[in-house]
């Protein structure tokens, strides 16, 4: 019983314990709010790229392959509900008697997009994409102004009196300030054949009309791709081959399948592109895998931030430690009299020990509390903050975000507490073993 | 004739300091009765303080044994004589030795926390209340309970000191020179009620001191000189 009284009525009569759990309490704190933000910011993040794929895509297809056969070995999978081909291409947009933008810093583009001249052509038959992705939902969405959404969404890319159509993403669209209707130009290369035998590249110009805007909830896509008629690119790029595709997006009956089937079709692709030459063509990723260096690199960062709140929990330990030991020695005189009334060494490392795993675990327990609560109520305390100082702690549209994301993993919680436990005892365990090693005689002998 | 409640046979204790054995007891006999009250007279060095501590067990000695009712008890293992201590022998110490955070009530009932579970003490907290409220009653400090250390004077912490060592109703009272920090006055109102107690129940009480007057006090004195007791036959 003395232990854990001793243990109490040492904690309460010194506030400089106070300065370890704080430590404890602020390290956990961070801990789960800030790998709350980032679980929840990843979890946003492959929503928002989920939004914008298909669930397979077969791509890095050779110039030679034809859409008809693979179309056909990828639909006799039971998995495969639908097919759509597209051409994909490389461009700049601009506007008639205009040059092109130059193009910003690299890698400018990873979240947003759209902030470069460069962009990535998609040649597409809007009814096929329509039944494989969300295509029919980017060109409804609610935050496109009345006046720059497609007017006819069964159609959107049919051509306007005999000019093809393009569809831009919305920001895009709007940073440059074209309005449906609108003229551009969708300036290219191909490659072609010289008379002296050698391939040059030719530049392709195609004049295209506004069709109107986008948006799915992945800015980088909207923002670095445009959608014109699969025929259209197709008669410009590619004129000796009308069966011509580049990637192929697939719809899967059954979502939670995804990795087999890509297997699966993996193996078609394989077999229709065979030429008997050991050379494996075509690829075939599902949509995370075909986004994972992205997704990765978002993990990876919360990783990293993991490691750099481990390491403030243990300096706040080295706090805890300091504090501790501060106490054992000014308490060197009352182990004595423990002694003296009974108390055995082991008995004396247990207040002491006590003492430290106390502070820890309501470092813990404040921290855990404090750490969720925030979590919980973040975005309501960014708004409060914008409101009283104006200062904004997350800005939420460089992130494409509605709101602070925030994904509270019960078994991080568990996984952190179990970490500040182990961390609080292990600097507890030193001062208290000094206590339980100091001779009680030499606090005896006199003050 | 009675067994001693607790005795020294050829006890010798040394330090070691660097390379030299520095010896402090050389062969200490001593016999305490139960309900005796002897005094241990002696210099500064003289060793006194080192054989209460031997004796009391919160020290090995070098060689030679230390017995309680009979039975040697100093190679017991470590909680043995942790639980010996609490159970049979208080300590009342030149500096009393009180813990500062607690009250008087508190420091008093820590020995009874001491050999109690949690559970085990909160079913009989209020027993343990009272006996430590009526000790410290009867040491004058009813109307002190809930002052700490750094509120009484060195006369109320001595006698604070004296309730702690008795709330385990032990057999035997080591005091270490208990009014060596006290003015005469207050020394000699804690010693009437030391020695009161010590008749009341019947304790064997063994005085440290180099205060003739209080020595002559006790049934019996025992000098001690360089580690060594002298005209003092052993009553083992």
């Amino acid at each position: 019983m003395y232990r854990l009284f001793l243990a109490v009525r040492y904690l309460l009569t010194r506030p400089i314990n106070l300065l370890g759990m704080a430590g404890i309490l602020v390290s956990v704190w961070a801990l789960v709010v800030v790998v709350s933000i980032f679980s929840g910011f990843l979890q946003q993040i492959e929503l928002h790229v989920r939004s914008a794929s298909a669930d397979i895509s077969v791509h890095e297809l050779p110039a030679w392959a034809e859409w008809t056969p693979l179309e056909r070995a990828l639909r006799d999978d039971p998995n495969v509900a639908d097919t759509a081909r597209r051409l994909v291409h490389y461009g700049m947009l601009s506007r008639p008697g205009q040059r092109p933008a130059s193009p910003p810093l690299l890698g400018r583009s990873a979240l947003h997009g759209g902030d470069q001249p460069f962009l990535f052509v998609l040649g597409i038959d809007a009814a096929a994409e329509a039944r494989v992705t969300g295509f029919g939902s980017w060109l409804e969405n609610p935050e496109i102004p009345a006046e720059l959404r497609v007017a006819d969404r069964t159609r959107p890319l049919a051509a306007d009196a005999g000019r093809p159509r393009v569809l831009v993403g919305l920001e895009r669209l709007q940073r440059e300030g074209l309005h449906r209707g609108d003229t551009v130009v969708l300036t290219s290369g191909r490659l072609q054949s010289e008379p002296d035998g050698q391939k040059g590249l030719q530049q392709v110009t195609l004049e295209l009309v506004v069709a109107g805007a986008f948006k799915t909830h992945h800015g980088g896509f909207d923002g670095n791709n445009v959608f014109v008629d699969h025929e259209v690119l197709r008669a410009a790029l590619f004129p000796d081959a009308p069966d011509g595709v580049q990637e192929i997006a697939v719809r899967c009956r059954d979502a939670a399948t995804l990795d087999a089937t890509a297997t699966r079709l993996q193996r078609a692709v394989a077999r229709v592109l065979d030429r008997g030459d050991d050379r494996a063509y075509g690829k075939v990723q599902t949509w995370r895998e075909k986004n994972g260096q992205f997704l990765a690199s978002v993990e990876h960062q919360r990783g990293l931030l993991k490691i750099v709140l481990i390491v403030i929990m243990v300096t706040a330990a080295f706090l805890m430690l300091a504090t501790l030991s501060m106490m054992v020695t000014e308490k060197t005189s009352d182990i004595g009299i423990l002694t003296a009334m009974g108390a055995t060494p082991l008995g004396v490392l247990q207040v002491f020990l006590a003492c430290g795993l106390t502070i820890t675990a309501a470092g813990v327990v404040l921290g855990l509390l404090l750490g969720t609560v925030t979590s919980v109520f973040l975005e309501e305390i960014r708004q409060f903050v914008l409101w009283a100082t104006s200062i904004d702690l997350f800005p939420l549209k460089v992130y494409n975000l509605d709101r602070v994301p925030c994904a509270i993993d019960p078994l991080w919680l568990l996984q952190v507490a179990a970490m500040a436990l182990a961390v609080g005892t292990v600097v507890s365990a030193w001062p208290a073993w000094r206590a339980a090693r100091h001779d009680p005689l030499v606090s005896l002998r006199g003050n | 004739m009675s067994t001693p409640v607790l005795a020294a046979a050829n006890v010798t204790k040394s330090y070691r300091l660097g390379k030299r054995e520095i010896p402090v007891l050389r062969g200490v006999d001593l016999a305490l009765m139960p309900g005796e009250r002897v005094a241990l007279l002696g210099a500064s060095g003289a060793g006194k303080s080192t054989l209460l501590h031997v004796l009391g067990l919160l020290d090995a000695p070098t060689s030679g044994q230390v017995l309680f009712d009979g039975r040697p008890v100093h190679d017991l293992p470590v909680a043995e004589r942790a639980r010996l201590r609490h159970e049979h022998t208080g300590f009342v110490f030149q500096f009393y030795h009180l813990i500062p955070e607690l009250t008087a009530l508190q420091n008093v009932l820590l020995a009874r926390m001491m050999a109690t579970s949690t559970l085990a003490y909160w079913r009989t907290r209020g027993a343990a209340r009272a006996a430590a409220m009526d000790l410290l009653a009867q040491v004058g400090l009813q109307d002190r309970l809930h002052h700490r250390p750094s509120e009484l004077s060195g006369g109320e912490r001595q006698r604070v000191a004296i309730a702690r060592a008795l709330l385990a109703e032990p057999k035997v009272v080591l005091a270490d020179e208990p009014t060596g920090n006290l003015d005469s006055a207050t020394a000699a109102g804690v010693v009437e009620l030391m020695f009161s107690i010590q008749q009341q129940r019947g304790l064997a009480f063994l005085l440290v001191t180099h205060n003739e007057d209080l020595a002559r006090r006790c049934d019996r004195i025992v000098r001690m000189r360089d580690g060594v007791v002298q005209g003092e036959p052993a009553r083992t």
